[in-house]
C-alpha cells in the first residue's frame, strides 16, 4: 500500500491510512481540534491523490479499528456482500468514484456497488469527490421505505415535523404539529424531542400524536425521540410508537457513551417487529452527525468522516424507515462555518445513500457557530437537488426546545415548489382530500392551524 | 436528563359539613421536589390518591339553627377508626361548611373546632366561591379544562346550594353561587309542605307562590317551582336574560359578565339523582322528603334545552368534599426562607401589596404602596397583639438586587414603625424570590422578628392563610382560603 | 398573505398562546412574511452579537473584579479549541496567586464564556443576591475575578491554584433565540484536574424571564453552604 507522493518537488509521506483518511478530508474544525487535520492546503490534496490511488482491498486489508477490538468493525465486516466485493476488490478509490459517476451508473448499479463497500470505502470515496460530485452521486440512490407508508421515491422530499416544546406540555405539542399539518409537513414522521425522558411521558406525547394521526386519518408515522431503553419501557405499558429512535455513533466505545450496543439494539429490533397494526418492513429511526466520537472522547484518532460513515455501516444492519444526520447541531468545534455544515451535509447524504440508507438530513447551526438561516436555505436546495429523502421541519426553523435552527415548514414547502417535488404520495392524497394541496402546490386553506382544532 | 427527585406521602382529610349531608374523605397527596441536573428546585403535588370514602351521614342539628358539634365530632371518631387512621397522621386538608349550614348560628365554632380536632393542619374554610372552586376541582372539571380547549362550567348543586365555576386550562376564572338545591322546599308523601328555608321565600313570593308549611301542592305544582328554578339557574349561567326576581336567588355578588361555557360538569347530590327516572307520582317524589329528586329531573331537562353539552362527572355527591380533602392544599415554591421552629402558623390574614414594575422601579410608590399595606394590617389586630398577619406581594415578576433592597427597607421600616412588638413576620411572595427576600429582610431585623418568606403562591387580600409544617424541611404545605366569618376564632 | 376568518384567527392565537414556537405566523406563497423572517434575524443577531460581545471594564470594574485571560486568546480560537479555554495564561495565574486569598472557603469566579450578554445582563443581580446568601450562612469569600474566554472546566485549573474549599463560576451560555441572556452557574467541592463533570452542580437558565437571578443567587449560596457541610458535590449532594 503506497502511501507516499511527490507534487511539485514536495514529498508527502503518511503515516499509516489513519491518517491518510484525515489528512484527505476538507477542513473541519474538528479534526483539527483532534489534531489530525492536513498541515496546509497541498497536504490536504496531495492526501487526497494518495488515497485515489489506493485499492479498495488495501482499504480493507488495513482497518483502521480493527474487528477484534470493536464491535462496529465486527459489523460492517459482516455487512459486506462479498460477492459484489469480489468483483471490485481492485478498484482503486478514484475508480470507485469515476464508476459512480458514470452516465450508466443507475440506481440499480449504484445500490449493487454499495452493497460490496465497508464504511471507511465509502468514506474514501466521499474525500476524493467535489460537492457537485456528492450531489450527483447521491442523488443516482433511490432508497424507499416503509412504515406504516412509504417515502424516498424519486422526485418525494418528505419532512419530518418536529412540534417540540421545551416542557412537553402536550397542548404547545399539538398546536405546532397542527401548524406543520397546514403546511403539508408531517410525511416523513411526527417526531417529537422530549425533555422529560419518563416512560410515562413518552407515552403521552406518543398518545398524543396517534390520536390527531387517527382523528384525521393522516398517512404517516410516529415517533419520540426519547432514550431507547424509555422508548422500550413506554411500548412495553402500551404506548402507540410506529418509529423506534436511537443516536448512532461509528465505534463501540460511542455507542457505550450513549448507553446502547448492538445487543440492546437488537433487542429493540425485536421488540419493534413484533408490534402490531404497522405494514413494515421498517421500523427504525436512526441519527448521526460527524464529531459525536470525539466529543466523546471516543474516535480512536480516526477522522469524523470516517467515523460518521460507520455511524451508516451500523444503520444498514436494521434496516431503518430513516436516517437522520443532525449536521450542524454540535457546534463550532467540530464544524465552523457554514461551508464546513454545507460540507458534512453533502458528504453524509451520499455516504449514506451509498450505504443503502434512507438518508435525510437536519439542515441546522448553533448561534456560535459561523452560519445563518441564508446557509441553511442553501443547503437545503443542495440537499433537494441530491434527491435527500427528508429534511426537518420546525416552527420559523427555530426549535424552542433544543434552542437551535433548523429549517422551517415554510422552508419545506418552498423546496418542494422550487424543485417541482412532491410530498410522500399516501400523504399527498391526504393533503388533497384535505383540500390544503392541489397539483402539488399548496392551497388557499393551507398556513391554517385552527383547521385541525377538534 | 436526569432528575432527581424525592418524595414523601401526606394524609389529606376533607370534611363537607352541608346543607342535608355531612362527609368525610382521607387522601393521600404526594409531594415531591425535583431537581435535575440543571435547575432550580421546584415543589409540587404529584399525585393526589383518594384512599377512603366515608358513609353519606345526615347533618347533625339541633333545632333549626344548631349544629349538634358532639353528634358531628362522633362521626368524626367513628370514621376514623372506620379508615384506619389516626389523629396525628392527618397533616393537610380542609374542613368545609356548606350551603344553609354556614348560615347556622353556632357554624364558625364548630367549624373550628372540629379543624382542631381533625388533626394538625386541617384547616377551616367556608365560602361560597370557594365551595364552587373545590366542587369543580373535585368533580373532574378542573382536570377536564385541561384537556379541552374550550371553558368548562362545573354546577354544583346540593340541598341549600347550586354553585357554579367556570374553567379553563385548569383555571378558575369566574365563580357564581345561587340559592338553588334540593332541600330548600321540604314536604311529605302527601305534597305538605313540612318546612321551607326562609332564605328562599323572597323569589318564591315573586313568582307568585305563597308557601308555608302546611301548605298542600300536587305533584305538578312542585315540578312547576323546580323548572323555574332550573331554567333561572342554567339561563342566568348561559349568560342569557333572566327574570328580575333572579337576582333574589343570588348568593353573593354577580359577575359583571360570564364567560361562555362550552361544556356543562354537573355534580352535588341533586346530579346523582339526575341518573334515576324523573319521578311520576308523589311519593316517589317525596322519598327524600324534599324536592331534590324533582329538581334533579327540571335541571336535566333545562340543560338540555340549554344547547350545554353535557360531560360526565367524575365525582358527584362527594365533589366538594374531595375538592377539600385533596385539592385545597398548595406548596410554595421550593426556595424558601423559614426559621426552625416557627411553622405550623394557622389562619393568618392576608394583606396585599400591589408591585408591578412601574412600582418597584419608583421608591416612593413603592414605600407607599407598603405603608398602605401595613395600615390596613394593623386595622386587623389592635397594637399590642403580636398575632401576625402575611404581607402579599403581587408582582413584580422580575426583581433586580437593588428592587430587592428597596423593597426589603421599606417592608423592615414599616415594620418597626407599625409593628414593634412582633416576634414573627409573614411575607408571602408570586414572584421566586423567597428566599432572597427572606434573607434580606432577615438581615435587616437581625434577631428581633423570626422572617418567614416563602413564595410562588397567590392570594387576595382580607384572605386567610395557613402555612403547614414544612415537609422533608423546605416544602411548606399552603392553603388560601377566603373565609365566609369575618374573623378567625380569637381574632 | 392569506386571510383566514375571525374564526380561526382566534383559534390560531390561542394555539400560538400554548408554545413559545413561532406558529400561526402566516404565509405569503410558501414565504414567511416580512416581519416574522426579520423578527427571526433580529433574534438570531443577538444570540451572534453576544457571542462575540465583551463585559465592559466599567462593569467589572463596578463589581470589583479583576480580570485573567484563558489560553484561548481570540473568541475564534475560544470557540474552535474548548480546551484552551479550560486553562488560565501564565500571567494569569501568577496574577491569582498574587491578589487572592489563598484557601479560601469559597471562591466566586465569573467567566463570559459563549455569553457576554448574559454577564452583563445578570451580574448586578446574581453576585451582591450570592454575596449576602453567603454572609446569611457565614461563610468566608476570597477574592472574585473575571476570567475572560473561559470554559467551565477552567473552575479545576483555578481550583489548583488557590485551593477553595468550595468554587462557583457564573458563566454565560450558549446563546438560543429566546433569550441570549442566560446565565448559568457550575459548583463544585475542591475542584481540581481530573474532577468529573458528574462531580459538578449546576444551575442553568438564570435571567429577567427564566430562573430569577436575585434567588439563583440566594440558592447558589445554600448549595455552596451544603458543600461544605457534606464535603461534596455533583449528584451525590443530598439538598
Amino acid at each position: 500500500m503506497n502511501l507516499k507522493c511527490q507534487v511539485r518537488g514536495r514529498v508527502f509521506q503518511f503515516r499509516d491510512l489513519r491518517e491518510l483518511m484525515a489528512k484527505a478530508n476538507e477542513v473541519k474544525s474538528g479534526d483539527q481540534l483532534a489534531g489530525i487535520a492536513a498541515e496546509d492546503a497541498a497536504e490536504r490534496i496531495a492526501a487526497k491523490m494518495v488515497l485515489s490511488e489506493l485499492t479498495l482491498s488495501d482499504i480493507r486489508e488495513h482497518p483502521l479499528l480493527p474487528p477484534e477490538q470493536d464491535e462496529i468493525s465486527r459489523l460492517i465486516e459482516e455487512g459486506v456482500d462479498e460477492e459484489v466485493y469480489g468483483e471490485i476488490r481492485n478498484w482503486s478509490v478514484a475508480g470507485l468514484r469515476e464508476k459512480l459517476l458514470e452516465s450508466s451508473c443507475d440506481a440499480a448499479e449504484f445500490s449493487r456497488i454499495g452493497r460490496g463497500l465497508t464504511s471507511e470505502m465509502i468514506a474514501a470515496a466521499a474525500k476524493v469527490m467535489s460537492n457537485l460530485d456528492l450531489i450527483q452521486a447521491g442523488g443516482k440512490a433511490e432508497v424507499i421505505t416503509r412504515c406504516n407508508t412509504s417515502i424516498g421515491q424519486r422526485g418525494v422530499l418528505a419532512g419530518r415535523a418536529q412540534p417540540n416544546h421545551p416542557s412537553d406540555d402536550l397542548a404547545g405539542i399539538r398546536a405546532s404539529l397542527y401548524e406543520a399539518l397546514s403546511y403539508g409537513i408531517g410525511d416523513a414522521v411526527i417526531g417529537i424531542n422530549p425533555v422529560i425522558d419518563t416512560a410515562d411521558s413518552v407515552k403521552n406525547v406518543l398518545s398524543l400524536t396517534k390520536e390527531v394521526m387517527e382523528r384525521w386519518d393522516i398517512p404517516t408515522q410516529n415517533c419520540v425521540l426519547a432514550h431507547i431503553t424509555t422508548q422500550i419501557r413506554a411500548i412495553h405499558q402500551g404506548a402507540p410508537a410506529d418509529l423506534i429512535f436511537q443516536s448512532l455513533a461509528g465505534t463501540e466505545a460511542g455507542n457505550k457513551a450513549f448507553g446502547i450496543d448492538a445487543a440492546l439494539l437488537d433487542e429493540a429490533d425485536a421488540l419493534a417487529r413484533s408490534q402490531k397494526g404497522r405494514t413494515g418492513p421498517n421500523y427504525w429511526y436512526f441519527e448521526t452527525g460527524q464529531g459525536s466520537e470525539l466529543s466523546s472522547e471516543s474516535h480512536y484518532g480516526i477522522d469524523q468522516v470516517t467515523l460518521e460513515s460507520r455511524c451508516y455501516g451500523l444503520a444498514r444492519r436494521y434496516n431503518p424507515f430513516m436516517v437522520n444526520t443532525v449536521v450542524g447541531f454540535i457546534g463550532p468545534e467540530y464544524l465552523y462555518d457554514s461551508k464546513q455544515v454545507i460540507r458534512a451535509g453533502l458528504e453524509d447524504h451520499f455516504m449514506g445513500k451509498l450505504h443503502g440508507l434512507p438518508m435525510g438530513v437536519d439542515v441546522c447551526y448553533t448561534n456560535h457557530m459561523q452560519a445563518d438561516q441564508n446557509d441553511m436555505d442553501n443547503l437545503a436546495v443542495l440537499l433537494a437537488a441530491a434527491g435527500v429523502n427528508f429534511i426537518i421541519g420546525v416552527p420559523m426553523a427555530d426549535d424552542c426546545m433544543l434552542n437551535y435552527q433548523s429549517t422551517s415548514y415554510h422552508d419545506i414547502a418552498t423546496v418542494r415548489e422550487t424543485l417541482g417535488l412532491r410530498p410522500a404520495p399516501e400523504f399527498e392524497r391526504w393533503l388533497e382530500r384535505m383540500e390544503l394541496m392541489q397539483d402539488g402546490k399548496l392551497t388557499k386553506r393551507a398556513g391554517n392551524p385552527a383547521l385541525f382544532v377538534y | 436528563m436526569t432528575t432527581a427527585a424525592s418524595e414523601e406521602w401526606i394524609t389529606s382529610l376533607g370534611i363537607d359539613l352541608g346543607t342535608s349531608t355531612t362527609k368525610l374523605i382521607v387522601s393521600r397527596l404526594q409531594i415531591k421536589r425535583t431537581a435535575n441536573a440543571f435547575s432550580m428546585p421546584k415543589a409540587a403535588i404529584a399525585k393526589r390518591t383518594l384512599v377512603y370514602c366515608s358513609g353519606i351521614y345526615t347533618t347533625p342539628l339541633l333545632g333549626d339553627n344548631e349544629l349538634d358539634y358532639p353528634a358531628i365530632a362522633d362521626i368524626l371518631e367513628r370514621e376514623y377508626r372506620l379508615a384506619g387512621i389516626s389523629f396525628d397522621e392527618v397533616k393537610s386538608g380542609a374542613v368545609i361548611i356548606t350551603g344553609e349550614t354556614a348560615n347556622k348560628r353556632n357554624a364558625a365554632k364548630v367549624l373550628h373546632q372540629l379543624a382542631e380536632r381533625a388533626g394538625d393542619f386541617v384547616v377551616a374554610t367556608a365560602g361560597a366561591d370557594l365551595e364552587g372552586v373545590l366542587a369543580g376541582k373535585g368533580s373532574g372539571a378542573e382536570a377536564r379544562s385541561l384537556e379541552i380547549k374550550g371553558t368548562v362550567l362545573s354546577v354544583d348543586i346540593g340541598g341549600g346550594t347550586a354553585n357554579a365555576a367556570f374553567f379553563r386550562q385548569g383555571a378558575c376564572i369566574a365563580t357564581i353561587t345561587f340559592r338553588i338545591g334540593g332541600r330548600l322546599i321540604m314536604l311529605d308523601n302527601e305534597g305538605t309542605i313540612t318546612a321551607v328555608a326562609g332564605s328562599f321565600l323572597p323569589w318564591l313570593k315573586a313568582n307568585g307562590w305563597d308557601l308555608h308549611s302546611g301548605s298542600r301542592l300536587k305533584l305538578e305544582d312542585y315540578r312547576e317551582i323546580t323548572d323555574r328554578m332550573a331554567e333561572s339557574l342554567l339561563s342566568c349561567l348561559a349568560g342569557r336574560g333572566s327574570g328580575e326576581s333572579d337576582a333574589l336567588l343570588l348568593v353573593g355578588e354577580r359577575p359583571a359578565v360570564l364567560p361562555a361555557a362550552d361544556e356543562l360538569m354537573l355534580s352535588g347530590g341533586v346530579a346523582a339523582l339526575t341518573e334515576e327516572a324523573e319521578p311520576t307520582r308523589l311519593e316517589e317524589a317525596a322519598r327524600f322528603g324534599d324536592i331534590g329528586p324533582l329538581l334533579a329531573g327540571s335541571v336535566m331537562r333545562a340543560a338540555a334545552a340549554g344547547g350545554f353539552r353535557q360531560v360526565a362527572a367524575r365525582q358527584t355527591v362527594r365533589a366538594t368534599v374531595i375538592g377539600a380533602g385533596m385539592h385545597s392544599t398548595e406548596i410554595a415554591g421550593a426556595t424558601v426562607h423559614i426559621p426552625p421552629g416557627v411553622l405550623p402558623l394557622r389562619n393568618v390574614p392576608v394583606v396585599k401589596a400591589e408591585l408591578p414594575p412601574a412600582v418597584m422601579d419608583d421608591e416612593g410608590r413603592l414605600n407607599e404602596a407598603v405603608v398602605q399595606a401595613m395600615a390596613s394590617a394593623k386595622a386587623l389586630h389592635s397594637a399590642e397583639e403580636q398575632a401576625p398577619f402575611a404581607l402579599f406581594l403581587d408582582g413584580p415578576g422580575h426583581c433586580t438586587y437593588a428592587g430587592l433592597q428597596r423593597l426589603a427597607d421599606s417592608i423592615s421600616r414599616g415594620w418597626s414603625a407599625h409593628f414593634p412588638q412582633q416576634a414573627v413576620a409573614v411575607v408571602v411572595c408570586r414572584t421566586d424570590m423567597a428566599k432572597a427576600l427572606g434573607q434580606a429582610l432577615q438581615r435587616r431585623v437581625a434577631e428581633r422578628v423570626r422572617v418567614v418568606c416563602i413564595d410562588q403562591v397567590g392570594a387576595e387580600h382580607g384572605d386567610y392563610i395557613d402555612l403547614g409544617e414544612p415537609v422533608g424541611g423546605t416544602l411548606v404545605p399552603v392553603v388560601v382560603k377566603t373565609l365566609a366569618f369575618s374573623r378567625p376564632p380569637g381574632g | 398573505m392569506e386571510a383566514f376568518s375571525d374564526e380561526a384567527a382566534k383559534l390560531t392565537a390561542e394555539l400560538a398562546g400554548s408554545t413559545p414556537a413561532r406558529i400561526g405566523v402566516g404565509r405569503c406563497g410558501t414565504r414567511p412574511l416580512t416581519r416574522t423572517a426579520l423578527q427571526l434575524r433580529m433574534d438570531h443577531a443577538a444570540a451572534v452579537d453576544s457571542v462575540y460581545g465583551v463585559v465592559a471594564p466599567e462593569l467589572l470594574k463596578e463589581m470589583g473584579l479583576f480580570t485573567v485571560e484563558t489560553l484561548s486568546g481570540s473568541k475564534e480560537r475560544y470557540l474552535r479549541r474548548p480546551d484552551l479555554g479550560r486553562r488560565l495564561t501564565d500571567e494569569g495565574a501568577a496574577l491569582i496567586r498574587e491578589k487572592c486569598i489563598m484557601k479560601p472557603q469559597v471562591q466566586v469566579v465569573v467567566s463570559d464564556g459563549l455569553s457576554a450578554a448574559a454577564t452583563c445582563a445578570n451580574i448586578r443581580d446574581v453576585y451582591p443576591a450570592l454575596l449576602d446568601s453567603l454572609a446569611a450562612y457565614g461563610l468566608q469569600t476570597g477574592t472574585p475575578f473575571f476570567v475572560k474566554n473561559g470554559r467551565v472546566a477552567c473552575m479545576d485549573h483555578i481550583g489548583e491554584i488557590l485551593q477553595p474549599d468550595v468554587l462557583v463560576m457564573l458563566i454565560g451560555e450558549r446563546p438560543g433565540l429566546v433569550t441570549a441572556q442566560s446565565m448559568s452557574a457550575y459548583m463544585g467541592y475542591r475542584p481540581r484536574f481530573g474532577t468529573l463533570e458528574s462531580d459538578r452542580n449546576v444551575i442553568s437558565n438564570i435571567h429577567a424571564r427564566g430562573t430569577q437571578p436575585v434567588e439563583a443567587g440566594a440558592h447558589i449560596g445554600t448549595m455552596l453552604a451544603a458543600m461544605l457541610e457534606q464535603k461534596r458535590s455533583g449528584t451525590s449532594l443530598v439538598l
